[in-house]
């Protein structure tokens, strides 16, 4: 089999001796089907039995492994060695999946996420029988509104590259809102009001998705959490619990905007969603997107696109699908 | 060891304490909490880390109009090659319905046919299709269902702390030791009842299904304060593990349709199971894999696999029965299973023997029976036994959610009984643990925990495997008794107190070489082959002289000795396996 020299550089860290973290380099032969699990067993194994990381089943369904590779979050039982290579080259740098939250090595401390997921109530509220002579029937079309929701294996990955999470330490983050929309969807479920309100929350709810689709991109199961969250965005709409704030305003002004222009005017939509007072707070920002020419002056507008007649089509058939969910 | 330690190790007062967060304990403290008892769970990964999880294919219940719990409890008995406790099994059997349906009404996503119901596929040695799946994660849906329902009851889990020692003085159960791997602080969970559910022991082989995790700890535990370990001889080796890797490809893709195939293109069990071909039991699958591949008839470079084909079940099926299955074999073979044959060996999976209990959950301290007050245990650790010689898809994940639950209603009744009080602990009752915990953080040997522990999991593989002969078997008794000398010398390289993973490694390790020991010497001893025991030198079953169970126990000097007990024959009497 086909083999190579890598070049593996660790990021060590171990509180009782370190006072700042370091990195290590391990250089060694490897092997073309090698994970990266592989290569930390390797590093512990055969280099330096105090290196520290998280695993257990070795085949992607425990989700404890999730570590950095030059930057890019893997779960490392399930990430080919090679296909990284080809990407960054043969000198690979390991690093835990969140720098700021280190205990030791690759182990983070998890106490913020696991929090975040208890808060959404992720379980079932239902009056069930202890001896259950039936079970509540769920249709195939019911069963498949969970979009593989069900899936997600607490690995975290999303949460680490989440912007909104970094900025915002209320923030719940995807992997919480995926376990939110799971029992929201599910028909078998009598708590779905009070779920609403818990996504619905100013700065710990939905609405301070940036919509940077990284959570979608880095999930090892493929569970694409913003489309779980724009889902809860349609959901708390459509059952009248949207409360006039900055943040509704903003999904809203954003359609309009489109709908008037054809395109986003970025002006415009801080107005409608933050009001005259809100868009004085922007000034300085407002002031550097007008530099870049993200915000235009009324006159220097480019004209509507010409088929303003089919971007009005699209949007009220996009507004229909969201409808033919069965929710 | 330094005094502080014992003179301010705390103590923590419970009704229950369990070991071990996977479905059997998870579900065992949900009830218990819930019937309003002061439980905690101790695991040395969080919860829903479990291997539990790991479980792909289903949960049998006979849910059909034309199955039933006797015709369950038959293919179980037969599929155990007749070793099961058969009072045992109908009791399963009888309960898998009601489970099956309770588990489902408290959240578990199952797949559903069209009009509504638990959907149900065929497996192997099944006469009727049973498995009640989701998808190809069933354990992870259950997993995540029970474990959801014991937060929402207000369980209380102690999540990355490891116990490592059992308090049992005087035939009285009074607690365990435990300590956080984040700092190394010792505690002693005091309790009137503990509930062991550590999960199994097939870590101990080089080529295994098994999470790193399952390292057998709770059975070394138990053995080593002389109690018996039961059947420990019969590992399952299942079918369908990735070749060289060992990761499990579930019997799902038998179930589904696949095929077997050597490297003559010969659909190899026609020959072997006319009847059942590919729905065979586990153990008879892997024999003939592992012949053909002995005859020369094996695939891949080494020519030590055979192909499973799933092509002709055509993309839809797979995508949406199998996905996590093709997903596996994409990631560690490279192969996708919708266009290729995927290369396949057997692979250690399953423990059929472990701590002996009664039906109620209660362990046994000998061959006759009798209980050990205080001491229970349930799922993968225990042996009820249900599986007898060897398991049937899809049963495990049913022991697991029946006989953890079963064993929280037997807890509950002996604490509203009376029969349970709290024994006291004295600081003292940790020295043992914190004197083997300490001395492997200090150790200054020369030999290392990863050549010891490879050498254990590839002689094993080789020795005790899916084929066993005297010859085979008395040469690993020798590497055994090798190996746990040469562990009294070891030492590690991580010396500090911070989630030292490299000192667990050592304590886990330790767990292995003891249990590895009662593997062999059972199988030394049973002169036949029996299920998933198979002896070259002793090729047929032998009803006379062991249609028993072997009951071990852990001598001091480390010496094992052998006792047999009757098995609970009811209905089906013992016949030659046909399938």
């Amino acid at each position: 089999m086909e083999k190579k020299r890598i070049t593996f550089k660790v990021f060590r860290f171990n509180p009782a001796v370190d006072d700042l973290p370091h990195y290590e380099s391990y250089v060694m032969e490897v092997k073309k089907d090698a994970l990266v699990l592989d290569i930390l067993n390797r590093i512990k194994w055969e280099f330096d039995g105090s290196f520290t990381y998280r695993r257990s089943c070795r085949h992607g369904i425990c989700g404890s492994c999730s570590i950095r590779v030059n930057g890019k979050v893997v779960l490392s039982c399930k990430e080919n060695v090679f296909e990284l290579t080809d990407i960054f080259g043969d000198l690979l740098v390991l690093e835990p999946q969140n720098k700021q939250k280190v205990i030791k090595d690759m182990v983070i401390d998890r106490v913020d996420f696991w929090n975040k997921y208890t808060e959404v109530k992720p379980f079932l509220v239902a009056k069930y029988d202890e001896h259950p002579e039936v079970e509540a029937r769920v249709s195939p079309d019911e069963a498949s509104l969970m979009l593989d929701s069900d899936i997600c294996i607490q690995c975290a990955n999303c949460y680490s590259v989440c912007p909104s999470v970094r900025v915002n330490e209320k923030y719940y983050g995807p992997a919480a809102f995926v376990k939110a929309y799971r029992f929201i969807v599910d028909t078998r479920d009598h708590n779905k009001k009070e779920r609403i309100d818990i996504i619905n929350e100013p700065e710990k709810g939905v609405w301070d998705c940036v919509k940077c689709y990284k959570c979608a991109e880095v999930c090892p199961k493929g569970v694409n959490p913003i489309e779980k969250i724009t889902l809860l965005h349609n959901q708390v709409f459509k059952e009248g619990r949207a409360k006039n704030n900055v943040a509704t305003r903003h999904a809203i002004g954003f359609k309009k905007s489109i709908q008037k222009n054809g395109f986003l005017d970025e002006g415009f939509l801080v107005r409608y969603s933050e009001g005259i007072f809100g868009t004085m707070k922007h000034l300085r920002e407002a002031f550097d997107m007008f530099r870049r020419g993200k915000i235009k002056m009324p006159w220097n507008m480019p004209s509507k696109p010409k088929k303003m007649n089919e971007i009005k089509q699209l949007i009220k058939v996009a507004s229909k699908i969201e409808c033919r969910r069965k929710w | 060891m330094s005094e502080s330690f014992i003179k301010n190790i705390p103590v923590q007062e419970y009704d229950v304490v369990i070991v071990g967060a996977g479905l059997a304990g998870t579900s065992a403290a949900m009830d218990i909490q819930k019937a309003g008892k002061k439980v905690a769970v101790i695991s040395k990964l969080h919860p829903l880390r479990s291997h539990s999880g790991a479980a792909q294919g289903g949960i049998n219940a006979a849910l059909s109009a034309e199955d039933s719990p006797d015709l369950h409890a038959f293919d179980t008995v037969k599929g155990s090659d007749y070793l099961a406790d058969q009072n045992a099994v109908e009791f399963m059997c009888q309960k898998a319905p009601e489970t099956v349906r309770w588990i489902a009404n408290c959240g578990a996503v199952f797949s559903r046919s069209s009009d509504g119901h638990i959907a149900m596929r065929p497996f192997g040695g099944a006469t009727k299709p049973r498995a009640c799946y989701a998808k190809d994660r069933t354990g992870l849906a259950l997993l995540q269902t029970v474990y959801e329902q014991a937060i929402a009851a207000g369980v209380r889990f102690f999540s990355e702390w490891y116990v490592s020692d059992l308090i049992y003085k005087d035939g009285v159960t009074r607690g365990v030791v435990a300590f956080d791997l984040l700092g190394l602080n010792y505690t002693i969970f005091n309790a009137k009842a503990v509930m062991f559910a550590t999960g199994g022991y097939a870590r101990a082989y080089k080529v295994t299904t098994n999470a790193h995790a399952n390292t057998g700890d709770g059975l070394s535990i138990v053995a080593r304060h002389g109690l018996p370990l039961e059947d420990m001889e019969f590992v399952q080796f299942h079918p369908t593990g990735l070749a060289g890797r060992g990761i499990l490809i579930s019997e799902a893709a038998r179930g589904e349709g696949g095929r077997l195939y050597n490297s003559e293109g010969e659909r190899f069990m026609e020959k072997y199971a006319p009847e059942s071909k590919e729905l065979a039991p586990r153990d008879i699958i892997s024999r003939c894999i592992a012949m053909e591949i002995r005859e020369g008839r094996g695939v891949g470079p080494k020519k030590d696999a055979v192909e499973i084909r799933l092509m002709h079940l055509g993309e839809r099926l797979i995508m949406t029965r199998l996905p996590e299955l093709r997903d596996l074999a994409i990631t560690f073979l490279g192969q996708d299973m919708i266009v290729e044959p995927v290369y396949i060996s057997p692979t250690a999976h399953y423990s059929m023997g472990g701590i002996p209990c009664d039906i109620e959950g209660h362990v046994k301290k000998d061959s006759r029976g009798t209980i050990v007050t205080g001491l229970y245990a349930a799922g993968e650790c225990a042996c009820v036994s249900v599986h007898g010689a060897n398991r049937l898809g899809c049963n495990s994940l049913l022991d697991a959610l029946v006989f953890g639950r079963h064993t929280a209603e037997t807890i509950i009744n002996d604490l509203n009984n009376g029969t349970l009080i709290l024994h006291k602990v004295t600081a003292e009752d940790a020295d043992a643990a914190i004197g083997e915990v300490e001395g492997i953080l200090h150790s200054k040997g020369e030999e290392s925990v990863p050549v010891l522990r490879d050498r254990l999991r590839e002689s094993m593989t080789e020795n005790a495997g899916v084929f066993r002969t005297e010859e085979s078997l008395l040469k690993e008794r020798e590497i055994l008794a090798e190996l746990s000398e040469r562990y009294r010398h070891i030492h590690i390289d991580d010396k500090n107190r911070v989630y030292n993973t490299d000192l667990e490694e050592a304590i886990e390790l330790g767990h292995m070489l003891d249990y590895a020991r009662f593997i062999v010497e059972g199988a030394i001893a049973r002169k036949e082959s029996r299920g998933a025991h198979f002896r070259y030198d002793y090729p047929e079953r032998d009803d006379k002289n062991f249609l028993k169970h072997s009951y071990m126990f852990m001598h001091s000097d480390g010496t094992i000795k052998i006792e047999y007990g009757d098995v609970h024959i009811g209905k089906f009497k013992p016949k030659k396996r046909i399938y």
